[in-house]
């Protein structure tokens, strides 16, 4: 058969090749018939690479995968882009149609705290004190479907920021034990990016000459209207004079291969990966310019875990079991090993009829991103022998500033965001607040205002305006607009956290996630100096300044007198924390539970600390860098196993 | 028949001055028949023929002057408690494709029609929406212009 393939043209042979992975979504029965060796909660990004490595390495792996499993092929991506077009709020999870099954947080649902009781609205349940609106996606491909694609690496510096600067924790590891696994992240997601802007750091923090697969997203004209009268400004923070300076980000989103790559792919230009599809796609090449990639790519353009899923669906050692949550983690009370994922599995987003079933296996990782991880082992009863399941929660708290440029700087093209401000992510001024980062947002106000349907509103509504005074108008308000997105660091604190309750369930009887969460005054110093920073750089730039903040938004936080309207960063991390012994941490650092010896709690939820940098890409690092120890451990569990058997 | 098609007309001039896009930009979007029959699926026929007899007055009393009609537009249409509401859906609907509800006040008095709720017309109605060619660029999500186009200035038609 194999001889017969080879004779094939190229497009055909691609044809078969995709349609393999239909095959490979299961149905429960056959499920239950296999014997695997692995089995992984969650099709995120971790749980693609890890399905993926381990099925490369001849092991048998079987996905469970809460959402509905329809979107690997084009129609099904077609129709979460037409739901997204159709519907009125255009939020993160706009794509997805409501799954009361598997519930997911989405931004239209959050409310004020009421003093005295807790938000139980909606599927988190927030006790505050800070409400956030942070979501995450429980759909195959998990919230990379709707993330923005950013990839900055951590900096060495943030991996012993307790012993540097006196916050946080330390990582169990250097920065440079997880240069390689950052290579093969930037490679796996497809990274566009200029090395040579990425230069806040003291220390050595890439190879000699090392470029990204492919080259930078060129800066919008936005960027290049910000640039031209703010490279240059001086900043004070903290005693510490920085030069501002408008760079580049790297993103996980096809642009133009790097012709000096080649020696870091074994002298092979790197190959963009297009469209998932059982058929042959011309979609998923170069980025459009579609200033959508959250919540959605309509071109695949942008990296999304279903791209590693598909790989690994080919492979042929992986099955999906789409529309199965998983329920409760079972622990021998002998052996303290993982038996058996208990899971509730339905037939239709529409109803609560479900069956629960037992799934068995060599090795169990959950990846089912940092609060589900939580709430899953929390809903099992397993706090940890440390007591710090679930604690340590962190996000990136969002503080955003808006203004009106003085030019029409062509506001809503390009990707979201190409460009920002790098400078006050690192340095001494840590030992005193937080880090931060900043985006220039090209898509415009409308993160924080609702625009542009709120400026058209306004125009008819109340500016009374029509025909080409309208027009006229409606350049003035959109085109010009400036949104900085200030991402500030936030330091792990054991209070805040998640937890369950049998009081608060879903439809289906599984705890929902409890959110209790405090912004720390490392962190609202460093909101309060990110809000002060953005008026110097309007003032520079002759900008008017739009930025307010209601007592009334569900995210108003008061400091030293001055109020803030924090959103959320979607960057949940810290809730299954590494470290270098079970009393300090909950994994080791090769994400493996300290308590049960065949399971592997994976995700941002290991991470000690998130600096300023987006998590996905330092996650999808330590899930390369895990993969030589959940091998060993397999290896180590069939010897076992082989032994128990021959006696 | 004759008449749906008249209404139609005076309905695609309406939109005309309304948005200051040209009959051909009006209709190459595909959306007038679309815009047009969800007002009378909201709010009823009778509603909509009030505004475009309204239009049909401002027309005649504005007697070709482009200034005049603008006047009465505010007269007949924008200021008039009734009409005022509808004619600004229209444009808005033109302009990002959704149907905002009517203003509460609108509705006690001149009734809560069931199907008056905010929505997205249709998935097309979004990508048509008139705002984005406004401001030289295209709907999030549809019509992308090409990578590395947004390095350069907007091209934005001067009104």
């Amino acid at each position: 058969m194999k001889k017969i393939l080879t004779n094939f043209n190229e497009a055909n042979n691609q044809h078969i090749y995709n349609m393999r992975h239909k095959q490979k979504v299961v149905d429960h029965k056959t499920a239950l018939n296999k014997e695997y060796d692995a089995v992984i909660v969650g099709s995120g990004i971790s749980g693609s690479i890890v399905a993926k490595e381990l099925s490369q390495k001849g092991y048998s792996v079987l996905i469970l995968e809460a959402g509905p499993g329809k979107d690997l092929t084009i129609s099904g991506y077609e129709k979460y882009i037409n739901q997204f077009y159709s519907a009125v709020s255009k939020d993160n999870n706009a794509p997805y149609k409501r799954n009361p099954n598997a519930p997911m947080p989405r931004s239209v649902d959050v409310k004020k705290l009421e003093p005295g009781k807790p938000n139980t609205d909606s599927y988190l349940v927030q006790n505050g004190p800070f409400i956030s609106d942070f979501t995450y996606s429980r759909v195959v491909g998990g919230t990379t479907m709707h993330f923005e694609s950013k990839t900055p690496r951590m900096l060495p510096e943030d991996f012993n920021i307790l012993t540097r600067y006196g916050h946080g924790l330390d990582w169990p590891m250097e920065y440079e034990d997880l240069m390689p696994y950052y290579r093969k992240a930037e490679f796996e997601m497809g990274v566009s990016g200029d090395v040579s802007s990425q230069t806040f750091s003291n220390e050595k923090a890439y190879e000699d000459d090392y470029v990204f697969p492919m080259l930078e997203m060129p800066p919008s004209y936005l960027d290049q209207c910000v640039a031209k009268d703010l490279d240059g400004t001086e900043i004070n923070v903290a005693g510490e004079t920085k030069t501002l300076k408008i760079r580049t980000f790297p993103q996980g989103r096809n642009g133009i291969p790097n012709n000096d790559y080649k020696k870091f792919n074994n002298g092979e230009l790197f190959k963009p990966v297009g469209a998932v599809s059982e058929h042959q796609a011309e979609e998923g090449e170069r980025c459009q310019g579609n200033n959508n990639c959250t919540p959605i790519c309509p071109v695949q353009a942008k990296y999304d875990a279903r791209k590693t899923l598909a790989k690994a669906l080919e492979n042929g050692g992986v099955d999906i079991l789409p529309q199965t949550v998983a329920s409760r983690v079972v622990i021998d009370p002998v052996t303290q090993k993982v038996s058996a994922i208990v899971y509730k599995s339905y037939e239709d987003i529409n109803s609560e009829k479900h069956t629960t079933g037992t799934i068995t296996a060599n090795l169990f990782i959950l990846a089912a991103n940092a609060v589900e991880n939580a709430r899953l082992m929390l809903a099992s009863g397993l706090n940890g022998s440390s007591d710090l399941m679930g604690r340590n929660l962190m996000d990136h708290p969002y503080i955003l500033t808006w203004a009106l440029l003085p030019e029409v700087a062509g506001t809503t093209r390009g990707t979201i965001c190409t460009s920002g401000i790098s400078d006050i992510r690192n340095g001494d001024f840590r030992k005193e607040q937080a880090a931060f980062a900043v985006d220039i947002h090209n898509d415009g106000w409308g993160w924080a205002t609702g625009s542009p349907n709120t400026n058209l509103e306004d125009i008819v509504d109340n500016k009374n305006k029509f025909g080409k005074e309208l027009r006229n108008e409606l350049v003035h308000q959109i085109s010009k607009q400036l949104l900085l997105a200030n991402m500030v660091e936030m330091m792990p604190e054991p209070s805040n956290r998640i937890t369950v309750d049998p009081k608060y369930v879903d439809r289906l009887g599984n705890p929902r996630p409890i959110v209790t969460m405090h912004l720390p005054e490392y962190t609202m110093k460093g909101i309060a100096f990110a809000r002060q920073m953005s008026r110097q750089i309007f003032q520079r730039l002759g900008a008017e300044d739009y930025s307010t903040y209601s007592t009334e938004d569900y995210g108003y936080v008061e400091y030293k007198g001055e109020g803030y309207a924090i959103r959320g960063g979607n960057h949940l991390a810290g809730t299954h924390v590494m470290g270098t012994d079970p009393s300090n941490s909950v994994v080791d650092a090769n994400q493996k539970s300290w308590d049960h010896s065949n399971l592997y709690l994976v995700g941002a939820g290991s991470m000690p600390t998130i600096g300023s940098s987006n998590t996905t890409l330092t996650m999808a690092a330590l899930c390369f860098k895990s993969i030589d120890a959940m091998v060993n451990d397999l290896k180590e569990l069939q010897a076992s196993k082989q032994t128990s058997k021959q006696l | 028949m004759e008449t749906y098609q008249e209404n139609l007309n005076v309905f695609l001039d309406l939109s005309v001055v309304l948005t200051d896009f040209s009959s051909y930009e009006l209709q190459g979007t595909g959306q007038l028949e679309a815009y047009y029959s969800t007002i009378i699926d909201v709010i009823g026929e009778s509603n909509m023929v009030e505004v475009l007899d309204a239009f049909t007055l401002a027309k005649t009393n504005a007697n070709g002057n482009e200034t005049e009609l603008e006047k009465q537009i505010r007269i007949q249409l924008l200021s008039n408690d009734k009409l005022g509401p509808i004619t600004r859906n229209i444009i808005k609907m033109w302009f990002i494709g959704n149907w905002y509800q009517l203003p509460n006040i609108w509705r006690e008095t001149y009734g809560a029609y069931e199907k008056d709720e905010t929505f997205v017309v249709s998935a097309i109605a979004y990508t048509e929406g008139l705002l984005w060619p406004t401001i030289g660029s295209h709907p999030p999500g549809a019509k992308a212009p090409g990578y590395a186009t947004w390095i350069d200035a907007p091209q934005i038609s001067k009104v």
